[in-house]
């Protein structure tokens, strides 16, 4: 077992863990990220962004309200935002776009701002195009240049509390070797920044579990802990998807200079009947489920046509767009299997449920309901942003432990029992030889998940039989499960994260007693007015008992 | 196998089993000679993060059947047709 000492404890080095990890560093704040992977390549970020959400007073004036209006209109996020957290990442986009270009990431490819893709005719754009695809890189270099620690392949697995709640370290498990080492952290503030829940339902490909729109290591460990240690979690009935080319899962969408149209090269929605470079087809954006929608509404196959984009914009799109976003398989694959785009329309389809920005209900200095605790990123339930969000609520998380830690004292964590705890899970997992696989169990839970907690319809007692099989399977888990090395460890304790988050889940869909969005209920056909512009919310106290509450948008 | 590394490229110098952000990638420093063996393939996220970081060019990437990217040529050959 290993033990460090820090005043602020990352768990995440994506782009909101690593905004916050510098912001904190450069205040002084000893800070150190926890990494599963390699901060440089790691999260959904890993390999590039080519849009960066942004508000530039000297590009789009000074009527906040146009702004709001357009922003909130034309974004993915949907109705399940709250304003007061949208305002925060939108007033410190432009900050941050130069912060980045002092770090040496291209804001400017062309040599001006320019605004691209995920447009709504008429509108103004709000997409910057940036070049990200080092975006990685510089920030591990800066957050290391401000004197933050990063420990790669080091997985948080546990918050640590006193006894009145409130966040003193963490526990998680070092996997850079074979054999895995528990590793205790002693920190006055922990940031959760791990991600979407990439993995809990079943892939649009169910045998390849990786074949994931956003990166499958993201896998709902940080909305796990958090609601393990008391923290309220956010719109978790509100299950949502991404969508793009249909059994080759990738996000990126925005990046595609092309329009959605049927198997006969016509348009079905009114945001444009022909490719535009300046704002994308904004369809998956607002309406991501359309594929799903369509093909069971008998209306499908759907794609996206790029054979009347011209030949400068689709070599454009897929030799520096899509290189930029990091999503530069798609052109590696279509050039492999000969896919000529300007001949051949692409069938997009909607991704599985992965709850992006669905978990952590967050204030507008990025605090959690539990004290010395932050998050940022998608793993917060009440802000989207993408990336744009992560970067500022990092960034808002960072300056705000600053001051924290300053009015709180360490406490000792050595012998809590949760490290006694983990570290007996750990070992019983190791030395059980033979076991069953972790990929059994997760195949289990993905199909519990679609089909009792899925999109499609559900029923009060869909949701009570399938919140019972999950703890019927976590049982047999913890009694079968056993793992070979520290990658088997890694993958094992991920399931467990997400056998935990699917409580919340369940809970939240039963007790959200009407039909909304995508929450389709066949024992509450009807829309309760009541309901409107109201958020759910879910808290399990330090007894273990659940609290569901409404509360209103704000 | 999603990423396939050329033997006669390869330098065993381990960064593409560092950066993977996978865990697909290991380095055997164990081996006689050391050996990089795509471990865990199923499990690859196909980002190209190891073919982009990879410095002498020793990786491609296969992109497996289960992946396949259906593509239709519209009968009237445009979007506006």
């Amino acid at each position: 077992m290993k033990t460090y000492s820090c005043e602020f404890l990352v768990a995440g080095g994506g782009v909101g863990g690593l905004m916050a990890s510098i912001a904190a560093a450069k205040k002084g704040v000893d800070v150190i990220v926890a990494e599963k992977a390699d901060t440089r390549r790691s999260g959904s970020g890993a390999n590039g962004n080519d849009h960066y959400h942004c508000y530039i007073p000297a590009c789009h004036g000074d009527d906040m309200g146009r702004v709001r209006r357009e922003i909130g209109a034309s974004f993915d996020a949907g109705p399940w935002v709250d304003a007061s957290m949208t305002d925060v990442w939108i007033n410190r986009s432009y900050e941050i776009i130069r912060m980045w270009e002092d770090m040496g990431i291209n804001m400017r490819p062309t040599g001006e701002y320019r605004f691209e893709g995920h447009g709504m005719p008429g509108f103004q754009l709000y997409n910057l195009k940036f070049d990200g695809k080092n975006q990685k890189p510089a920030l591990t270099a800066e957050a290391k240049k401000q004197g933050a620690r990063i420990l790669n392949r080091v997985v948080i697995n546990d918050l640590l509390t006193n006894e009145e709640g409130r966040i003193i370290g963490a526990v998680g498990v070092d996997v850079n070797e074979e054999e895995p080492e528990l590793v205790v952290f002693q920190a006055k503030a922990v940031l959760l920044a791990t991600g979407f829940v990439s993995r809990m339902y079943p892939s649009i490909t169910p045998a390849y579990m990786f074949n994931t729109p956003c990166c499958p290591a993201t896998t709902g460990s940080g909305q796990a802990m958090a609601y393990r240690a008391g923290a309220r979690l956010v719109n978790m009935d509100m299950l949502n998807g991404h969508a793009g080319p249909k059994y080759f899962a990738r996000g990126g969408k925005g990046t595609w200079i092309g329009i959605s149209t049927d198997i006969h090269g016509k348009p079905f929605t009114p945001y444009g009947d022909k490719p535009s470079r300046a704002t994308g087809d904004v369809t998956a954006d607002v309406w991501p489920s359309c594929y799903h929608d369509r093909m069971k509404a008998g209306q499908g196959p759907t794609y996206m046509n790029c054979t009347e984009t011209s030949p400068e914009d689709l070599d454009y799109m897929l030799h520096e767009a899509m290189v930029s976003e990091g999503i530069d398989s798609i052109t590696d694959y279509t050039e492999q299997r000969g896919i000529d785009l300007s001949k051949e329309m692409v069938e997009f389809g909607t991704y599985p449920i992965m709850m992006g920005q669905r978990g952590i209900e967050c204030d507008e200095h990025a605090r959690t309901s539990v004290e010395g605790l932050y998050a940022a990123g998608n793993c917060v339930g009440n802000v989207n942003g993408s990336l744009a969000g992560a970067a500022a609520f990092g960034l808002v998380a960072g300056e705000d432990v600053a001051e924290y830690v300053k009015t709180v004292e360490q406490e000792a964590v050595a012998g809590h029992p949760l490290v006694k705890e983990k570290e007996a899970l750990c070992r019983m997992l190791m030395d059980r030889k033979g076991g069953a696989h972790w990929k059994e169990a997760l195949s289990t839970l993905q199909n519990l998940m679609n089909e009792y907690a899925g999109i499609d319809i559900q029923n009060e007692n869909m949701l009570k039989a399938g919140y019972t099989y999950v703890q019927q399977l976590k049982a047999d888990c913890l009694k079968e499960l056993g793992c070979e090395n520290s990658h088997e460890l890694m993958r094992t304790l991920e399931v467990f994260d997400m056998m935990d988050l699917a409580e919340p889940i369940f809970f939240c869909c039963e007790n959200r007693k009407e039909t909304r969005g995508p929450h389709v209920r066949s024992d509450y056909a009807f829309t309760n007015v009541l309901l409107n512009n109201k958020f759910q919310t879910i808290v399990k106290d330090q007894s273990g008992k659940v609290h569901m509450d409404f509360r209103m948008k704000h | 196998m999603p990423p396939i590394i050329n033997d006669k490229k390869c330098v065993k110098c381990g960064c593409c089993a560092e950066i993977c952000p996978l865990d697909v990638l290991y380095l055997d420093k164990k081996a006689p000679e050391k050996k990089l063996v795509v471990r865990y393939p199923d499990e690859c996220w196909h980002c190209r993060a190891c073919e982009k970081d990879c410095p002498k060019g020793a990786i491609t990437m296969r992109y497996p059947l289960s992946h396949y990217m259906l593509h239709y040529k519209p009968e009237k050959g445009g979007a506006s047709q």
